[in-house]
């Protein structure tokens, strides 16, 4: 059914995919997997590009094509560049959701990120035994703060798909909201993702820290996030959270400069743009008090 | 004649009384009887607590000890008993003397007994060791009394022989407590005494012989402190004798009695001498003039025996027919209440005023010495405010009253000069001019005029004894059974209330109410006497006043208690001594005591005033009682259930169990689920589905059945409400159960033929099976089953059936929501508290968590089953319900989830904490800011929150991480956590950065090193951003808190100082020598320089602060300021420079120690500096405080921003800073 299965022969490019490893995955060598997998294949290529931030090239590539699969990618990619795809994606997801996985996937990225989050959990629930699914439906009732759910989606994908690296990931999310000692088992599966050539990035890097950021050993963290500038300098999450590690080191000008460096790599990061919205809260919060000052 | 001035306070009867001890200090006497009983009264109570009969014949001689529980009694048996009144048994008997014994003591602090007897002896015992260790004679006829000195070693007795004698006993006293390690001589010695003692007598010697009475001498007494002696004969006579060192004399004698005189004593605390005698009269004698002050009659009974108690003014006297316990004179102190003034009358009769709100005593302002005769107090007091005058009444003479104008000022006790008197028992101002005399001998009230001429003549009804002020131009007149309010110009009765024995009135300050007092009763009538409650005491009432309330505080002997208008009451504070209450004030109850000083008693309001807002339902008042103070638990929650509020109660109770019962007693089911959910007992259950069947919350209903796995009444709860999807699945979960009843049932609920011939099927009851498909019209089934079941159609008899009716169905499709036939419970009071607590910002809502907080966090929550019936197929539906073998316990919990589960969005774990936290720093980095503030400007009155920004910044992106979760999906953002190794959501809390030991390391230390470094603006920048770091931060512990209040403190003072300075700096555009500038400049320079030395700096910078100071005032001639800091500077640094410096300036300045420019600046007084203007705020003046950082503030600047933390409001009120949750 998965092509992605411990069984399939995708499994390398797969998990290099969901550590972030974007480059070893487009520079994978395809030539000698079966024409079933080609696809397949392809489609995470092409979601590693759009991940690299390469969309123009996706749309390019995929302009004329009519493959559902590809339809949804370029529709993904489109989206990404702040095209508003939804409509389209919906149209495509009527007539391929039901059994076409990598339409499912990309619908219910586009939908859950456009807000469409029922209609996207909807849609992601029709899916035959993709982990994939199960991962991004995990991801989506983290997002809804519905940890329970998100527990429950991990705990039953866990019964028919084992030990699988997307499960342990999917459950590592989970333990990060859960806390307490799902923190350790979380860091874990990051550290082993983040330390091993397959699948060492930024990505891999970042979560890692992350999950020493809550454990409360920032040095090791500052470490990992450290590391992962070096892959990656402009990778936003790892300035993020550097930012994060920074402000609680009480290091108030290298958070500044951090900040300025986020604002030039994704300013609509939400690190910054949801400061942003809670500045104007503070203000307005701010206002209900009339302070009188002594000339 | 009786006196009308001695009170009687208890009698007894019994046979004739020779022997009477005062407890010293429970209310107890003993009574020792000529018929051999001693008895235990408790003379306030009225009761016999225990009787003592061991011995032969009359008991003469009964005396308590002073701290032990002991007593010891001497009879005509000749034996002398020691008993123990806790074990209720003579503990030994020591056997003697040869004769009765007539008085028994013991010694005030020696273990002693001393004894008089018949046989002529007086004997000293030891009671530890319980022998005889002196016996004293001397005396040739009976000794009929022997008493110790209170204080010296000595012994005076009375014989019938006509004598008294005064013995020295310090030998004894040497003998006994002499230290135990001796010499071989000293033994000797002491053993040649001994033997000496036995025929000389040396431990007991003989010092004064006092002959003066012709007959035998009954009684003798020592002066409690003076060197005088008083003593009583078969002469009639009562005799008063001095003694000095070497001698003693007779001074006077006390004529009066006409027949012997028993007994007689010195006032403890008065001139005065009491005596007893057969002529069956107790006398009062003036002790300075010996004269008789008055004197009372016993019809028939002869006294024998008084007793004083050593502590209170209380007397007992034994006569034929029992004792009787008395006071001489009235204790309450006769006073008025004016607006904010008390008059009274002290014991040496002058009138005072007392001001409640400045707690002031005034001098005396006039004497009261010729009013009456003077051991008698006036009894009452009336004040005129519009003439300012008194009208004063005293017992004495009959009764008397005087009115009196009050002086302007007080100025001493002087003698009034222009006074109008009368008889009379009572007199009461009525109004402005007129006041009301009445007379109880010829039952008369006469109404006068200020001249004191009678205008009106009124007569009263029948057997009034008082009358009291009733409202303007009206009268109470009380009588033993009833009060009367009397119109004074109608002359009519306006009403009348049946009130057994009232003594005192007490109007409320309104003017509305009135409570009337008696003996044991209280009872509270409106002005127009229609009465409103009464209540029983059993300890004596002894006065009354009204908070402003209208909330009656009482007090009886030993309580303040309260009565409400409805008769509610209840116990305020307990009293060691009787006083008499005047007026309550808030938390203040003004009294007197029975010294005639006013008091001030503390008490807690807080009940009563509870209990009055919960009687006129005043919920903000009962909602602000509740946050503010911590009410009394059960008394409160069983009043409040018992009253009909358990709604209320309900507010106040942990204990789930009660509250349970309170909720569904109050019909809140929200409390009730989340109680009986904590609880989780089938019965719980039981009760909680029928209240919430009978509310019409079937959505409750529906958890309980599912509880109790009912599974009968849930599916006909699912068909009524018309919820057919749960329905089918009831029908499946019988289809898992096997029940095949229950899936008949649910089988007919849906109206599924279908399943119910599958069913029959199944179970072999084909014929069913058939006549359900055949009725039906299912031909072809029938047909098949009927094939399988090898029958043919003949052999079924079909009964004749109309058309299968379809199962009805609801409408509406009731089961969406909640069909509430009840109004839900929230009253006005839970409204208002649930309100508030949204208000407060959850300060405290860990405290009302509702039922909606469930661990959001927990796997068992609510959920999967959405997700689960959406994708899965049969089995894994069922399977969410985990009906398998074991249908027992572990299913519950997602039986009930699968039904309460709902899609869409959750809490996020920031909102927790908000919830979570009463902390302004967990609310921030919630990303609830509005919140936030409010906290911090109820906590330290923070209202200029732009300098905060950072720091909610700061909080706020410490505490989200972004996680890297899907490819081409955004990241995942996580909480950071300060409780790491927390999973409960109830207790999970963010981390805060900048802990105080990063801050007290860091800012603190840097601003020390500015100062230091004389970097002041950049000081004083690093320190405010300490206070901006503090004020929005969490600590672990008190410790840390205390840590933290210190370094708000110690920055707030850096930076007043640094600011000081820096405005000096400016001021002299940083130049040393100021003598260009202008005079004024110059002066606030030098003051400014000398402020810099007044905050509190450590040590080593205080020095630099003082060192500058001196450096400044002696470049600029200041030489006596500089002298100072100099003197200041040598004290308290260590730093070998500065001293050196300051050695020489001390020396150049003491040549002339003046100053160039008179500054404000006084070394030696107590002041601070008022952080605005830097001007000084001397101790006393008004002044405000930033309620965080603590600087103050001259009062001008209350409400506005204070200049040091740049944040708060300076006097705002605040609860203070709360960083440990």
């Amino acid at each position: 059914m998965d092509p992605y299965s411990p069984e399939g022969e995708l499994i390398n490019l797969h998990s290099a995919f969901h550590a972030g490893a974007y480059q070893i995955v487009i520079d994978f060598d395809t030539t000698p997997i079966s024409q079933a997998a080609e696809l397949p294949a392809r489609v995470l290529k092409l979601r590693s590009l759009i991940a690299l931030g390469r969309t123009k090239e996706v749309i390019t590539e995929l302009s004329g094509e009519k493959t559902p699969d590809l339809v949804a990618v370029r529709l993904l990619a489109e989206y990404e560049e702040g095209n508003d795809v939804v409509d389209q994606a919906r149209k495509l997801v009527e007539r391929h959701g039901s059994d076409n996985l990598t339409v499912q996937l990309c619908g219910g990225m586009i939908l859950s990120r456009a807000g469409e989050v029922e209609e996207a959990l909807a849609l992601l629930s029709k899916h035959q035994g993709s982990l994939d699914a199960v991962a991004l439906i995990v991801q989506i009732h983290l997002q809804q703060n519905r940890i329970d759910l998100a527990a429950k989606e991990a705990q039953r994908a866990r019964k028919w798909a084992q030990d699988s690296l997307l499960v342990n990931i999917a459950e590592s999310w989970v333990g990060m909201r859960e806390g307490g000692e799902k923190y350790q088992s979380a860091f874990y599966v990051f550290e082993e993702l983040a330390q091993s050539n397959q699948s060492q990035s930024a990505h891999s890097l970042v979560a890692q820290a992350v999950s020493e950021l809550h454990l409360g050993r920032l040095p090791e963290a500052e470490a990992a996030l450290q590391q992962a500038l070096v892959i990656n300098e402009k990778y936003a999450d790892t300035i993020a959270n550097m930012i994060v590690l920074n402000t609680i080191l009480g290091n108030t000008a290298e958070t500044e400069e951090l900040k300025a460096q986020l604002e030039n790599v994704n300013p609509e990061h939400r690190a910054l743009a949801e400061w942003r919205e809670k500045r104007e809260e503070f203000t307005r919060a701010m206002g209900r008090y009339s302070p009188k000052f002594e000339v | 004649m009786s006196s009308p001035s001695m009170l009687t306070k208890f009698e007894s009867k019994s046979s004739r009384a020779k022997g009477i001890a005062f407890h010293p200090k429970r209310p107890w006497i003993l009574v020792s009887l000529h018929s051999s009983t001693i008895q235990l009264w408790d003379y306030r109570m009225g009761t016999l607590i225990d009787r003592f009969e061991e011995h032969d014949g009359p008991v003469r001689g009964v005396d308590f000890h002073k701290t032990q529980p002991l007593f010891v009694s001497g009879g005509d048996d000749y034996k002398i008993k020691v008993w123990s009144y806790q074990t209720r048994r003579c503990l030994f008997t020591l056997n003697g003397h040869l004769d009765y014994v007539r008085t028994v003591f013991f010694h005030h602090e020696l273990p002693w007994i001393l004894s008089s007897s018949d046989d002529q002896t007086i004997r000293i015992w030891n009671w530890q060791n319980r022998s005889l260790i002196c016996t004293m004679t001397g005396h040739n006829h009976y000794t009929m009394c022997a008493q110790f000195h209170p204080k010296e070693d000595l012994i005076v007795s009375a014989s019938l022989d006509q004598s008294v004698r005064v013995w020295d006993i310090s030998g004894l006293r040497k003998k006994h407590s002499a230290p135990t390690s001796m010499t071989f001589e000293d033994q000797m010695a002491r053993s040649n005494a001994n033997q000496a003692d036995m025929f000389g007598n040396t431990d007991a010697v003989v010092k004064f012989v006092l002959e003066g009475h012709d007959r035998g001498v009954n009684w003798v007494a020592f002066h409690p402190t003076l060197p005088l002696i008083v003593s009583a004969g078969d002469d009639r006579l009562v005799k008063l004798w001095r003694m000095s060192e070497t001698k003693a004399w007779e001074v006077d004698t006390c004529r009066g009695h006409f027949q012997n005189a028993s007994a007689c004593l010195f006032h403890p605390h008065q001139d005065l001498i009491l005596s007893v005698g057969e002529d069956k009269t107790i006398r009062v004698w003036d002790l300075n003039k010996r004269t008789s002050v008055q004197s009372f009659k016993r019809e028939n009974d002869r006294f024998w025996v008084i007793a004083a108690h050593p502590e209170i003014n209380l007397f007992a006297a034994g006569h034929d027919n029992g004792v009787m316990v008395f006071k001489l004179e009235r204790e309450r102190p006769a006073s008025a209440v004016h607006q904010n003034q008390l008059f009274y009358i002290t014991k040496e009769k002058h009138i005072r005023s007392y001001d409640f709100a400045k707690n002031l005593e005034s001098p005396s302002m006039l004497s009261l010495k010729k009013l009456g005769s003077p051991w008698v107090p006036p009894r009452t007091l009336s004040y005129n405010p519009a003439e300012r005058a008194v009208l004063v009444t005293s017992p004495a003479d009959g009764g008397c009253y005087e009115l009196i104008s009050l002086p302007r000022d007080a100025s001493g006790a002087i003698e009034p000069t222009d006074t109008k008197r009368g008889s009379g028992n009572s007199a009461v101002f009525v109004a402005r001019n007129r006041f009301a005399v009445f007379t109880q001998s010829n039952q008369q009230v006469d109404i006068k005029d200020l001249s004191n001429s009678t205008t009106k003549t009124i007569k009263p009804p029948h057997g009034t004894t008082d009358i009291y002020f009733g409202g303007t131009g009206c009268l109470l007149l009380i009588t033993p059974t009833s009060v009367v309010l009397y119109d004074i110009q109608a002359k009519k009765n306006l009403a009348e209330l049946a009130v057994n024995g009232v003594k005192y009135v007490v109007w409320s300050s309104d003017g509305l109410y009135v409570a009337l007092l008696s003996k044991h009763n209280v009872t509270i009538a409106t002005k127009k006497l229609e009465q409103v409650s009464t209540l029983h005491e059993t300890i004596r009432i002894k006065s009354a006043t009204w908070d402003d309330t209208g909330v009656l505080l009482y007090s009886t002997l030993n309580h303040i208690k309260y009565s409400l208008m409805n008769g509610d009451n209840g116990i305020v504070r307990t009293l060691e001594h009787t006083v008499y209450l005047v007026r309550v004030k808030g938390r203040n109850v003004y009294c007197l005591d029975r010294a005639a000083k006013p008091k001030v008693l503390q008490i807690d309001p807080t009940e009563y005033r509870f209990k009055l807002a919960l009687v006129k339902r005043n919920y903000d008042e009962m909602l602000n009682i509740i946050k503010n103070s911590s009410l009394v638990g059960q008394s409160i929650i069983s009043y409040l259930q018992k009253k009909g509020y358990p709604e209320i109660a309900l507010q106040f109770v942990q204990d789930p169990q009660t509250r349970f019962e309170l909720a569904i007693e109050c019909g809140n089911l929200e409390v009730a689920v989340e109680m009986a959910k904590q609880l989780d007992r089938p019965k719980l259950w039981q009760r909680l589905s029928t209240e919430a069947l009978a509310h019409g919350n079937h959505q409750v209903v529906e958890m309980t059945y599912q509880k109790l796995r009912n599974f009968d009444k849930l599916s006909f709860l699912y068909l009524s409400t018309g919820d057919q999807e749960k329905l089918k699945r009831m029908a499946k979960i019988a289809e898992h159960r096997g029940d095949m009843t229950a899936r008949f049932q649910n089988a007919l609920y849906l109206g599924d033929v279908q399943n119910r011939i599958e069913m029959f099927q199944e179970i072999d009851l084909y014929p069913l099976a058939y006549l359900t498909a055949k009725s039906h019209g299912l031909e072809e089934q029938a047909q098949t089953i009927l094939e399988a079941s090898g029958l043919t159609e003949e052999q079924i008899s079909m009964p004749s059936v109309g058309k299968p009716p379809t199962p009805l169905r609801p409408i509406v499709p009731t089961h969406k929501t909640n069909w509430p036939t009840h109004g839900t419970s929230s009253t006005v009071f839970e409204k208002a508290l649930l309100g508030e607590v949204d208000g407060i910002g959850s300060e405290e809502a860990p405290a009302t968590n509702g039922p909606g907080d469930e661990d959001l966090l927990g796997n068992e929550a609510p959920g999967a089953a959405d997700g689960q019936l959406a994708e899965g197929d049969e089995d894994e539906d069922i399977a969410g319900w985990d009906m398998g073998d074991d249908v027992e316990v572990e299913a519950d919990n997602d039986f009930v989830n699968v039904e309460s589960a709902e899609a869409g969005s959750g809490s996020s774990e920031a909102d927790l904490w908000a919830r979570n936290s009463p902390l302004a720093a967990d609310h921030v980095a919630a990303g609830s800011f509005e919140t936030a503030m409010q906290l911090l400007n109820r906590q330290v009155g923070a209202v200029n929150f732009a300098p905060l920004e950072g720091r909610f910044q700061e909080i706020y992106q410490a505490t989200r991480t972004y996680l890297p979760a899907n490819p081409n999906m955004p990241s995942l953002v996580n909480y950071v956590r300060r409780t790491i190794q927390e999973t409960d959501s109830r207790k999970i809390l963010p981390l805060i950065p900048r802990d105080l030991d990063s801050i007290l390391t860091g800012e603190l230390q840097a601003g020390k090193t500015a100062m230091v470094k004389n970097k002041l603006e950049d000081g004083v920048q690093v320190f405010k951003k300490l206070l901006h770091l503090l004020i929005v931060n969490v600590v672990t512990s008190q410790a840390e808190l205390s840590d933290a209040k210190k370094a708000i403190h110690t920055a707030a003072q850096y930076i007043l100082a640094m600011s000081i300075e820096i405005s000096r700096r400016a001021l002299v555009q940083n130049a040393q020598d100021i003598s260009s500038l202008s005079s004024d400049t110059k002066k606030r320079a030098f003051e400014l320089s000398a402020y810099f030395t007044v905050p509190e700096l450590e040590g080593p910078h205080k020095s630099i602060a003082l060192w500058g100071a001196m450096g400044f005032a002696n470049k600029n001639k200041q030489y006596s300021t500089a002298l100072s800091f100099a003197n200041a500077l040598i004290d308290r640094t260590s730093n070998a420079k500065f001293k050196e410096t300051a050695r020489k300036v001390k020396a150049v300045c003491e040549r002339n120690p003046i100053d160039a420019v008179e500054i404000d600046f006084d070394q030696f007084a107590d002041f601070e500096i008022c952080a605005a203007s830097f001007t000084p705020i001397y101790g006393g003046s008004p002044s405000v405080a930033c309620p965080f950082d603590g600087s103050k503030y001259h009062a001008k600047y209350k409400g506005t921003v204070c200049k040091v933390c740049e944040v708060c409001q300076i006097g705002a009120p605040a609860s203070g800073l709360r960083l440990v949750g």
